[in-house]
């Protein structure tokens, strides 16, 4: 078993965080694959995910949950840094990059509502974060100059009247475990950010799932409209501008893709490792030919690079927007690597590859949607330039 | 004279500009207003363009309807209707001229498969599963035309062919050679050499005929065609014996197992095949006994720019689709397509497709396909494919993954085309072997 020097952490704590995830992996995850499922059979995914709650992986807002602390994205955040989540998602990941997506996105929502010091209306178990709109993620500054010629604006608004806010407007993309209790949307307030919780089965909250997708199918992906939902003042969780709601929350979003990448990545090139040992072409194992060494190699080392990078993030606040820049250039780059990594490494299985038998295509279906989610390429490399940018934020 | 902006910039225009030369000038400049579909369309010769723009309406008309449905339900549709709809236009008879079959003439002595890899590139924009479930059929009759023997041609293809032109039948065959242990063994030199191969053919003087035992798999349209070109070793001999049977659905012992579970291409099947003592009577065997070999790298050969088509309609139908996608999206207050990063990459995809498709082209225009330059086109364009279906993805962002947009079942279609038909890597190495005793030539200490 590899143990991960990472800055920041001690030994105990990296090899405490694994070996939690590969236990959840080997007892949880795996089952679920022992059907032909090529995204594992779903039906059992509620069970899993309630086992995540149980045994403090999967964060909640709810202080008598025992992830509420140190699961993923937990309540410890400012004190462990990112490592612990990025470790845990990292490692879930090598088995389902879906699944590891629903603990993510479980975990971004909870880390906003654990940062409220008032007292909420109430207190959901399971949350989703409600933030891009239509083509892609804000660009920051969009909200505050909303007339500027900027190339989107946040539509979705709120309104204060009667002591009760509405909201209106409709988020797209929402990534989420099944059945969540609420939402918490990011949206205009006048010309500022505003962060509210609202109930998930609320009056005027209508959701709708994407169809079907290319991967990450264990997680659900939908769109949520508001008309005029009602709710009271309490439910707002910033204290009148939540700019750095958004920046952590994008922060957090774009780290935790990445550690799944990596992961996704880290459990192709091990599965090409063991077929290329055990597979004969030519009269001897495929590992001794080097058209393979290559794909292998290659992939390992772009592995190797990717991983560094998502470690780099340790070391900064969640809030700036340094880091935001640096999270979205791992995005960019990570995505980029662990792709190449597991075309690659499926390549290496030839016809196998291909099919459902190997979860090799599974692999490669899930690291291609990470790539073009909640910020595709484009969307990042434009953000990276305008955050120096004076006046764009 | 005070011209506005946009009034000085519509003036630079090549097109407006042009007025201001002589009229010998503006005869060699070419301002003909046309797609990038029709301006490459246009440098075909008459013959191939017809099969160009038949296909494109074909596959509108015909594959556009049907695909979404049958990438996801791939058991559930019925692949006859559009097999038979195929062969009433003539698109299952290309590897043979008119009265025997349907390519146009000059064209097909100038580039055997040109026509086919034209039609090939039309129907993968669509979708890579139908077009592999008609393409396949080419496959599976290439060795009976590449085994040279007239036998085979006037006694199994033209019958075949005649069917499938006069009456529309929407009969198929398929191309056997991957075993279970053997893949990329059996689509290069060496590895053939060392290859552990199980399907056999014993000789049985006293039924006149041969027994024909083993097992493939992977076989595209192997649970729907009529009948399937086999590869087999003779009993106790190597793969240099290697011989090609043609074994027709019902024939007692052979049967189909498993189908496979696909990313992809999924409206084709890909199936296991099963022979248990099949009885194959001489007049079966394609060409001569031990030419199997030489027979199957030669359909590699002309089906390998065919394959790189595919690949490249994949590429092609990713663009098209996310090039509408940018037309009606809006990103704050302008449409995508009216941002500069968003053309740079655009153009970007039209390059790299106009470059394979170009590779494609040169590789197969000729009456014999070569190994390096089938390999060359087949790698370059299934390479290229992959990568603009991923650009086309992620230019369209979180939409670039339903699969109601359509992107993201090319995207799946075109990493198969970097798979099969050898894969990238084998074709690398053919393209190696081929110019070893030139280009590539050992030192001679």
């Amino acid at each position: 078993m590899d143990r991960e020097p990472v800055a920041g952490i001690c030994a105990e704590d990296v090899t405490h965080y694994q070996d939690l995830a590969r236990q959840y992996a080997k007892k949880s995850v795996l089952p679920i694959f022992q059907d032909e499922y090529s995204d594992g059979n779903l039906s059992l995914l509620p069970d899993k995910l309630k086992t995540a709650f149980e045994i403090g992986i999967a964060a909640a807002p709810d202080e008598s949950l025992a992830g509420c602390q140190y699961g993923i994205w937990g309540g410890a955040l400012e004190e462990t840094g990112i490592m612990p989540s990025v470790l845990l998602l990292s490692v879930i990941a090598e088995t389902c990059g879906g699944i590891a997506m629903c603990l993510h996105a479980q975990g971004v929502a909870s880390n906003l509502l654990l940062g409220v010091k008032r007292k909420l209306p109430f207190i959901p178990v399971r949350a989703a974060l409600c933030l891009q709109e239509g083509f892609c993620p804000p660009f920051i500054g969009t909200v505050i100059s909303p007339d500027k010629d900027a190339p989107a604006k946040i539509t979705t608004t709120a309104v204060l009247k009667n002591n009760k806010y509405i909201i209106n407007g409709s988020k797209s993309f929402v990534y989420s475990m099944n059945d969540v209790d609420a939402y918490v949307v990011l949206g205009r307030v006048n010309d500022q950010w505003g962060c509210f919780l609202i109930g998930a089965n609320e009056k005027g909250v209508e959701r709708t799932d994407v169809g079907v997708r290319t991967g990450l199918r264990a997680c659900l992906v939908e769109h949520v409209r508001f008309n005029n939902a009602e709710i009271p003042p309490e439910a707002r969780l910033d204290d009148g501008d939540a700019r750095e709601l958004v920046i952590r929350a994008l922060n957090l979003n774009w780290t935790g893709m990445a550690a799944i990448a990596t992961g996704i990545a880290k459990g192709a090139a091990g599965a090409a490792r063991k077929y290329a040992a055990e597979r004969y072409q030519g009269g001897t194992q495929i590992e001794e030919h080097p058209a393979v060494k290559m794909l292998i190699a290659g992939a390992e080392a772009g592995i190797a690079s990717a991983q560094a990078t998502v470690f780099s993030l340790q070391d900064s606040s969640l809030d700036s927007l340094q880091k935001l820049r640096k999270s979205a250039a791992a995005k960019l780059t990570v995505m980029e690597l662990c792709s190449r990594a597991v075309t690659d490494c499926l390549q290496t299985f030839g016809g196998y590859g291909y099919m459902e038998d190997f979860g090799m295509e599974k692999r490669l279906r899930d690291v291609t949607v990470l790539k073009s989610a909640s910020g595709s390429p484009t969307y990042l490399k434009q953000i990276i330039f305008d955050i120096e940018k004076e006046g764009a934020l | 004279m005070n011209h506005s902006l946009e009034e000085r910039i519509e003036q630079l225009k090549l097109k407006n500009a042009t007025q201001k030369m002589n009229a010998f000038g503006r005869l060699l400049v070419d301002n003909r207003e046309m797609s990038l579909w029709e301006h490459d369309t246009k440098t075909l010769s008459w013959g191939v363009r017809r099969w160009r723009r038949k296909a494109l309406k074909f596959s509108r008309e015909y594959i556009r309807p049907l695909a979404p449905q049958a990438d996801l339900h791939p058991h559930d549709y019925d692949p006859k209707p559009i097999l038979a709809a195929a062969a009433r236009h003539g698109f299952q008879t290309l590897l043979l001229v008119p009265p025997l079959g349907s390519a146009s003439i000059i064209p097909y002595f100038r580039g055997t498969v040109f026509q086919v890899a034209v039609v090939g590139e039309e129907f993968a924009t669509e979708c890579g599963g139908l077009a592999l479930l008609l393409l396949a059929h080419n496959l599976g009759m290439a060795p009976l035309l590449l085994s040279g023997s007239l036998r085979n041609i006037f006694r199994q293809m033209i019958p075949f062919y005649l069917k499938s032109h006069i009456l529309g039948r929407p009969e198929c065959m398929a191309f056997a050679i991957t075993e279970p242990g053997a893949g990329s063994d059996v689509e290069e030199t060496e590895g053939g050499a060392k290859a552990k191969l199980i399907t056999t053919a014993k000789y049985s003087s006293e039924l006149n005929g041969y027994i024909l035992n083993g097992q493939k798999c992977f076989i595209s349209d192997g649970a729907i065609a009529d009948k399937v070109t086999v590869y087999a070793r003779l009993e106790d001999e190597g793969i240099e014996s290697w011989t090609c049977f043609l074994v027709e659905r019902g024939m007692k012992g052979f049967s189909v197992g498993r189908s496979e579970r696909k990313m992809g291409q999924r409206a084709s099947d890909a199936s296991e095949l099963i022979f248990d003592n099949v009885f194959i009577p001489k007049k079966n065997v394609v060409g001569k006994l031990r030419s199997g070999w030489a027979n199957n790298r030669n359909v590699l050969n002309y089906s390998r720019p065919v394959v790189g088509a595919m690949a490249l309609g994949h590429g092609r139908g990713a663009f098209e689709r996310c090039l509408e996608f940018c037309r009606r999206t809006n990103l704050g207050p302008k449409r995508l397509i009216e941002y500069q990063d968003v053309q740079l990459e655009l153009a970007d995809m039209a390059i790299s497709l106009w470059a394979a498709r170009s590779m494609i082209w040169q590789s197969c225009k000729q009456f014999r396909c070569y190994q390096s330059g089938s390999a060359s086109a087949k790698v370059f364009a299934s390479d290229t494919a992959f990568k603009v279906c991923n650009q086309a993805m992620e230019l369209m962002g979180d939409h670039g993954y339903l699969h109601s947009n359509g992107v993201e079942r090319l995207w799946r279609d075109s990493r198969l085309t970097q798979i099969y038909e050898g894969t990238n890597q084998i074709n690398r190495l053919a393209l190696f072997e081929h110019h070893l005793s030139t280009d590539f030539k050992m030192p001679v200490e």
